[in-house]
This record gives C-alpha cells, structure tokens and sequence, in this order.
C-alpha cells in the first residue's frame, strides 16, 4: 500500500516539477522575445522550412475539406429546398472552425514533428550543449526563431487553407450541383463577416503558440539517443493535438460569450 | 590558473565526486585518467560551468565560477576552448560555418577576416579544403579536427577536450592528442584532457591525474604516475 501510494506521490511530483519546467522554458523564450532577442536571419530560415513543409499538405486536406462540406451540405440542405446556401455553410465551417482546427493539427505533424525532432537530435548529440559552451544561449539561438516563426507560419497557412476550401467548395457547387459561380462567390463574401475571420484567426495564434512551446520544450529535453528521439517527437505531436483540442473548446466558449 | 577546491557532486544517489582537489598550473597540460563511470567527464561538466556542485569550489582566474549565473558563465565560456567527445558539430552547418560561428557570435571581425581566421584554423588541424563539407561527410577523425578548430578558433586560453580519442583508431588516437599538444603548446593554452588511454595521456601530459570513484588516487608527472604503488593504478597501468 505504501508502495503504491509512494508512486502515485513521484508521479504526481513529477508532473508538476514537468510542468514547473516547461513554464519556466516558456519565460525564458518570451524574456528574449521581449528583449528583441530576435535572429531575424534564422526566423526567416524557419518560416520558409515550416511554411513551404505544409503548404502542399494544407493545400490538399483544404481543398478536399471543402468539397466533400460542399457535397454533404449540398445532399442536406437540397432535402429543404436551401442547396443555395451551401456557400454559406462551406465558409462559415472553414473560417470558424474546420481549417483553424485542421490546419494546426496538419502544422503540428510537419512542422512540429520537425521542430521537436530538430531539436531532440540536436540535444542527444550534444550541440545544445555545444552552444552553451561556446558561449551562446541555446534558448535564443535555436529555440526563439522556431517559436516565433510557429506564430507567423501557422495564421497564414490557415488563410490559405480558408481560401483552398472555399474553392474546393465553389467546384464542387458549381461543376456538380449547379450553382452558378458569381453567386457562390457573392453569397460567400456576403455571409463572412470580421467577427467569423478574426474569431477563427485568434484561435489560430494561441494553437500556433501551443504548437511552438510544446514542440520546442519536448525537443530542448530530449534524452535517450535516436529511440529518445523518437518518442519525445510522437510526445510533442500527442500533446499539441491534446492541447489543439482542448483549448478550442475553451476559446470557442470565451469567443462566442464575448463576441456573438 | 585553475583551482579545484573539496568538490562533491551526488546524482541520484551516488556521490560521483568525492573531495575532488587539484591546481592546473598557466600552460599546464593536466590528463584526468580514470576508467568508464570513474567521474571525468562530470568533473569537467563542472569546470565549464554546466553543472552545479553540492559542495566546493572551482577558481579560474581568481574567479569561483561555481557562484556565476549563467548570463556570467555565457561570458566566461567565450575564453574557454571545450572538445566534445563526438565534436558536437551543427548538422546544419558546413565545417567552415562551424568554425566561424564563434568568431560572427563574439567578435566584430569582418567576413574576409572570419574567413582567413577559419582557414588558418582549418589548416593547423590538417582540414584544408574540408571547409563546404557537412559533419554528416566527415570521418571521426575529420569531426574532432573540425571540433577543436571550433574550439580554438577564439584563441581562448583554456581548453578542455573531454575523450578526445574515443571511437578512433590507435594511430588517429595518436594524431589527435599530438595535434592538442601542438595547439596547447602554440597557442599556451591551460588545457585538461579527460581520457581513458593511458599510452597518449604519458605522452603528451605535463602532469597526470588518476580519477577512481570520484576521488582523485593519485596526480603527478608520467615518472610518478609510473612508480606509483596504489593498487588500482598499477591495474589501470597494466
């Protein structure tokens, strides 16, 4: 009995001191965000590797997400005599929820995985080690440009992931159910409305911020070699779509409370 | 000068430094001999300020960088030279960006002067013309050159080469420990070498320390080390 509750006691410790770790990580990434500790050289390197690894991944799951809403909204709401509105129920579910949701989960399996794997490589083989001696801070030199280039990356893949599942949407309603392209079009400019846009974008900067801390965090304490590797990389993707998921719900309610 | 002063450590329950006490002398090149597990690379953990004893002191330049905090000890590292066991290149980066990484983070050199200083580094450890190789191109012997050039690149006057001829054959094992005799000796660096090969370590050290459990058994020159009676020197000799 002793025993077992000894263990739920180091499980519990350890959670905590985990979490007590990564918010301090987070502090020391925004204390050198705050003091412009920021290589814009290295967080330009970083948008263009995370941006142009899920551009092409975005742009497919977008497209097809779009024109499989248009096909099923097309089914349903023909039943009521409404297939007109399929442009409206098309860009609402992309620009509310679907492609902020769908793309982060997209960016944290390319994106992140590459982050945390990075870094995880980096720390089993001593180059982050390596950097504090030389006499560099790990945190700013390698863990900075990655976060903030998360928090640029992520909101404009999810713009055009909004973009690729309108127009997988349009061909769908146009080339199969019969609408005519200029009213898709109007109908859709017409019903997304600021509120529908920036909800959706809001959201995406904190998944993106998320994404950044838990994929950095779970790479910088890499340990175990190339299995270690491995399994803090499935670690930080796990965590980030628990986290993605979990917080939409949150914010969802705080949105919708605040601004409905 | 270098001072160990009484250094304990304990991880998880082991002490893995007991008592640790030893002077390294301006220019001195000081071998910490021991076998796997016997302490060295965590003794020279500490001397680099990456880890924190629970007990004692370590002076360099009449400084105790056991109290330094780690935007001071940032500071300090950039007049320390460290050679990883397995160089510890950025995968990133190509030779000549590893060597210049130092000089473009804490020098105000400009870019013809970075590249003449990384040539000239890259020729004093044999590694001309490997410059637009990758780490992952490069040999075990070609990483360590490439290493201790990143190392020596900010002619610091300390260096610390943790295993430097691990992994590599007896007759790279011994071009590597020349090459840091030659670089200690030209640049008069303070150097501390921890290693398990005892024949390179004779050679090339001023003075020998024999590490066993965390405690220093025995220091001297290579005749004292020779003519010493502990038992568990005279098994590491043989």
């Amino acid at each position: 009995m002793m025993n077992i509750l000894r263990s739920i006691g180091r499980y519990v410790i350890g959670i905590f001191l985990g979490l007590g770790n990564a918010i301090f990580f987070l502090l020391e990434i925004l204390g050198n965000i705050v003091k412009g500790k920021i290589r814009v050289q290295e967080v330009l390197k970083q948008i263009f590797e995370q941006g142009v690894q899920s551009l092409v991944i975005v742009a497919l799951t977008s497209f097809a997400s779009g024109a499989v809403l248009a096909m099923q909204g097309h089914v349903m709401l023909e039943r009521f005599g409404a297939k007109e509105y399929v442009a409206h129920l098309v860009a609402l579910s992309l620009v509310r929820e679907l492609s902020p949701v769908f793309t982060s989960f997209i960016f944290s399996g390319k994106a992140g995985a590459k982050i945390a794997a990075e870094l995880g490589s980096m720390s089993v083989n001593n180059q982050i080690v390596a950097t504090r001696t030389l006499g560099v801070d790990p945190v700013e030199f390698l863990v900075v440009p990655r976060f903030v280039a998360c928090f640029l990356v992520l909101p404009l893949l999810v713009v055009f992931s909004e973009l690729l599942g309108i127009m997988g949407g349009y061909c769908v309603s146009v080339f199969e159910a019969g609408i005519p392209g200029s009213f898709y079009v109007t109908q859709t400019l017409r019903v997304i409305n600021y509120v529908d846009f920036f909800s959706g974008l809001i959201k995406t900067f904190f998944f993106a911020f998320l994404i950044g801390w838990i994929c950095c965090y779970q790479g910088f304490f890499t340990q175990g070699g190339s299995l270690g590797v491995g399994k803090y990389t499935t670690k930080a993707v796990a965590y980030s779509y628990i986290f993605v998921v979990l917080s939409n719900v949150f914010l969802t309610k705080v949105i919708l409370a605040l601004w409905q | 000068m270098i001072e160990i002063i009484h250094l304990f450590k304990k991880l998880e329950d082991q002490m893995v430094l007991t008592d640790v006490n030893l002077k390294i002398a301006l220019g001195e090149i000081l071998v910490v001999l021991g076998g796997s597990g016997a302490g060295k690379s965590v003794l020279l953990q500490h001397l680099i300020g990456l880890m924190k004893p629970d007990r004692g002191s370590i002076m360099i330049d009449s400084k105790d960088i056991t109290r330094l905090k780690e935007r001071e000890l940032l500071q300090m590292r950039k007049n320390i030279g460290f050679l990883f066991q397995e160089g510890a290149l950025y995968d990133f980066m190509n030779v000549f960006e590893n060597i210049a990484f130092p000089l473009q983070e804490h020098t105000t050199m400009n870019e013809s002067g970075i590249r003449a200083k990384v040539k000239e580094a890259l020729k004093i450890v044999g590694l001309e013309g490997a410059d637009e190789k990758f780490p992952s191109e490069l040999s075990g012997g070609m990483k360590k050159r490439a290493a201790l050039a990143r190392a020596i690149i900010l002619d610091s006057k300390i260096l610390f080469c943790d295993e430097p001829t691990s992994g590599l054959d007896p007759i790279l094992s011994k071009d590597i420990t020349d090459l840091i005799q030659n670089i200690s000796r030209q640049l008069k660096c303070t150097t501390i070498i921890t290693s398990h090969d005892m024949k390179n370590a004779l050679r090339i050290a001023d003075r020998v320390a024999i590490v066993f459990k965390g405690a220093i058994l025995a220091t001297g020159t290579q005749k004292d080390i020779l003519s010493s009676q502990n038992a568990y020197v005279r098994e590491f000799l043989n």
